[in-house]
């Protein structure tokens, strides 16, 4: 996948994208589509799409360990591990060793990585949902941070454009909550699935929906012209997909910018520095150092896109100092590195349920129910907390594994287990984190990792509009099942640390002032307007919807006024 | 005296298939789970790998499909522990095997083996605490062992690793479940 770059004398090109995951390969993409000669620029190692993906087609038996972490893997992947069992062989070579790459918790934050090509995009759930036009509007009504200098008329054609690339299956609810994109067909819900979503309807007046995800279920020309092919309800999207049936980078952005013959590809590559031009008062290039070799080198562009994933390029930016930017690149606001967000999960409830015994599934779903927002919303109004969460769960009948907590051995035991036990449902709840400036990371005064480029700290935490929204997410989560008749209806409630959502994001907002944001409408830096920052780090707020296509959208959205101002010799 | 009357519960269970050694071994359950100590590594005698084995054919016998035995289960078990457990988990595993060798569980016909096993089920629904209780570890382990295994999976369930669709489905009678 790599291109020769010496064959570049100068190391210059037209664009240099800091970053392959979610939102830099989507980058590369709509530059090189633009006619633009682009570098990308991974910190990890390469991954090939199919190839790479090592656990992909090995039976439940060849898993030595069966999805357990093992203590050697959860002492190396002490993050990934420490809640989401992140270390399992299954995966465990495309999450970042965290032990080799620390970092500083001033407050415990689960930082998820893979340094790879493909970034997280390879990992991702896959969620896909646009945000409201109240999203975009909120943080003005309320006074929350700084107001969004966009709104959703101004992104609505990038998510169009993004889902059509992307492939999202879903089906259209007509939802002010949850504006309707451009999808493939639904994938299925289950018999007591539907029957829920009645319920709730007549009930609570709350919809119920089939998860909007970015999975194959109809591939069009723009899928199979890349190679990829309709999911495969297998399920096993964590381990990477051979049949491209989900979207990542590698699936996706990467080929497509590959084909344009005007992508190079640098792996192994920490980007350390932006250098800023003093006479010229602009970026001219960034500074790498080469993770295996050590070795420092040098490489221009007319534009940079910064895609390190949000935590990583307010890092990269703090990190760049010069006479212009004492204080870090593009950081006069002083706003890089915080109002760090995510979303709070890990809360909910489950229920067994009765009946439904000669429904049954054949094939895996590898998507969930979604329960748009309610709260705060139309006519609620929450006297606890702002903004509001949604649902992702769903019902399924229950394995062998029910074996464990039922009484019973033996012969009658094990034929037992061999069928398909009850139905029982789960919801959980994804909920809205306010921007905070104390919520923040920040570069170590003395502390540096063995590239010599200074520790990243983390120091965030819930607040007490989290904790009330979080009492909320689990009763009204009872509330429902309860509703629909279900049994055994059990509140669940698991302490988690910011970070685990994996929804990091926030770190260097757009906003309409220089003075309080770090990017403007069109997520250039203030101060330096051939930088672009476009994942996560430009979120103002952070809305409860899962955030990859909205990266995309923006992504897209910044590439193209870009190419445009360049040709108009504005950039 | 709750506990002698369970234990006789069990014995009127077994038709009274109970020794009289084993009654006795048996009322002194709650001496038996008391902590031992154990050294820092994890390692099984063979008696102690015996009983492992025993219990788990106990929990997944062979029937006309394959039992836990057969699919290696045992081995798993001890190889989970040593990889995946951290020493509160060993230690509370070591313990069980510990009071199993003080009930002479070898020693005992099946009927009685199963009615220890039966009472230790229901005495492991009163421990609370963090750590995973002996009988919950050999009952999850040998599932999972059993369940993953290839002979196991082929054996038990309808196997099928690439699905290719996603449908809702009418059970058959006597269906098994997929697995994937």
């Amino acid at each position: 996948m790599n291109l020769n770059i010496k064959a570049n004398k100068n190391n210059t090109f037209d664009a240099i994208v800091v970053g392959s995951g979610m939102s830099g390969g989507f980058a590369a993409k709509e530059l090189t589509e633009r006619g633009l000669k682009v570098l990308m620029i991974e910190r990890g190692h390469e991954i090939k799409h199919i190839e790479g993906y090592d656990t992909a087609m090995k039976q439940p038996w060849e898993i030595e360990h069966r999805g357990k972490t093992t203590n050697i893997s959860a002492e190396e992947r002490w993050a990934n591990s420490r809640f989401w069992g992140l270390g399992s062989e299954e995966v465990v070579n495309h999450l970042t060793n965290d032990k080799e790459n620390p970092y500083i918790e001033k407050r415990p934050f689960d930082w998820i990585r893979a340094y790879h090509t493909g970034g997280k995009s390879m990992h991702w759930g896959r969620q896909s949902y646009r945000w409201g036009k109240h999203d975009f509007e909120a943080n003005a009504k309320e006074g929350v941070g700084v107001d969004w200098p966009i709104r959703y008329e101004d992104l609505e054609p990038w998510y169009t454009h993004v889902e059509k690339f992307v492939g999202v299956s879903g089906q259209k609810e007509g939802l002010a909550v949850l504006p309707d994109g451009h999808f493939l067909p639904p994938m299925p819900m289950f018999a007591p699935e539907s029957y829920f979503r009645k319920v709730m309807a007549d009930r609570l007046n709350r919809p119920v929906t089939i998860g909007r995800i970015a999975n194959l279920t109809q591939p069009q020309d723009i899928h199979t012209s890349l190679g990829r092919a309709s999911c495969q309800y297998r399920n096993k999207c964590q381990r990477g997909c051979p049949y491209g049936g989900y979207y990542s980078s590698l699936s996706g952005s990467i080929p497509a910018a590959m084909r344009t013959n005007r992508l190079s590809i640098l792996h192994d590559s920490i980007v350390a520095e932006v250098i800023y031009d003093e006479q010229k008062k602009r970026a001219s290039g960034v500074r790498i150092i080469n993770q295996n070799t050590m070795k420092t080198e040098e490489f221009f562009a007319k534009i940079i896109f910064l895609n390190a994933g949000s935590i990583n390029t307010a890092a990269l930016m703090l990190n760049s100092k010069s006479n212009r930017f004492q204080n870090g690149f593009g950081n006069d606001s002083d706003q890089v590195g915080r109002n760090l967000m995510d979303h709070q999960l890990g809360s909910g409830a489950m229920a067994s349920i009765d009946g439904f015994e000669d429904d049954y599934v054949f094939g895996q779903r590898p998507n969930a129910l979604y329960i748009p927002r309610f709260r705060n919303w139309g006519n609620d109004k929450q006297t606890s907390y702002l903004r509001g969460f949604g649902y992702q769960g769903g019902a399924s009948r229950e394995g062998w594994d029910r074996g464990a907590n039922q009484d019973g051995f033996g012969e009658d035991f094990k034929n037992n287990m061999t069928k398909p036990g009850p139905w029982s449902i789960r919801i959980g709840g994804f909920g809205e984190i306010l921007p905070n400036p104390n919520n923040r990371i920040y570069l170590d005064s003395e502390k540096k990792d063995k590239w010599g480029i200074p520790m990243i700290v983390t120091d965030a935490a819930f607040v007490e509009n989290d904790w009330a929204m979080r009492k909320d997410i689990v009763a009204s989560a009872v509330e429902m099942l309860e509703t629909a008749g279900f049994k055994n209806v059990t509140p669940y409630d698991r302490p988690t640390h910011m970070g685990l959502g994996i929804h990091d994001m926030g770190t260097a907002r757009m906003g309409r002032d220089p003075k309080t944001s770090v990017l403007n409408a069109f997520n250039q830096v203030h101060d330096c307007k051939n930088v672009f920052v476009t994942d996560g780090a430009a979120m103002a707020s952070s809305s409860c919807v899962n955030p990859s296509i909205t990266y995309m959208a923006l992504t897209a959205r910044a590439a193209d006024f870009a190419v445009k101002a360049m040709k108009k010799k504005e950039l | 005296m709750k506990r002698r009357e369970l234990i006789k519960n069990v014995a009127l269970m077994m038709g009274g298939a109970l020794s009289a050694p084993t009654l006795m071994a048996m009322d002194n359950w709650e001496n038996a789970l008391k902590p031992q100590v154990v050294g820092a590594a994890f390692s099984l005698t063979e008696t102690q790998r015996k009983i492992v084995a025993e219990i788990a054919e106990l929990i997944i016998p062979k029937t006309d499909t394959p039992g836990a035995k057969d699919v290696g289960v045992p081995g798993f078990i001890e190889m989970m522990l040593n990889d995946c457990y951290k020493a509160p988990e060993q230690q509370s595993f070591v313990e069980g095997l510990t009071s199993m060798e003080r009930v002479k569980f070898l020693e005992l016909n099946t009927d009685e083996r199963r009615g220890v096993l039966k009472l230790l089920e229901q005495e492991t629904k009163k421990v609370s605490g963090k750590i995973t209780p002996f009988w919950r570890l050999m009952k999850e382990l040998t599932l999972l062992g059993y369940f993953t295994s290839e002979a196991g999976i082929q054996s038990s369930f309808e196997y099928v690793q690439v699905p290719g669709k996603l449908e809702n489905i009418k059970i058959n009678p006597g269906q098994k479940s997929y697995a994937y």
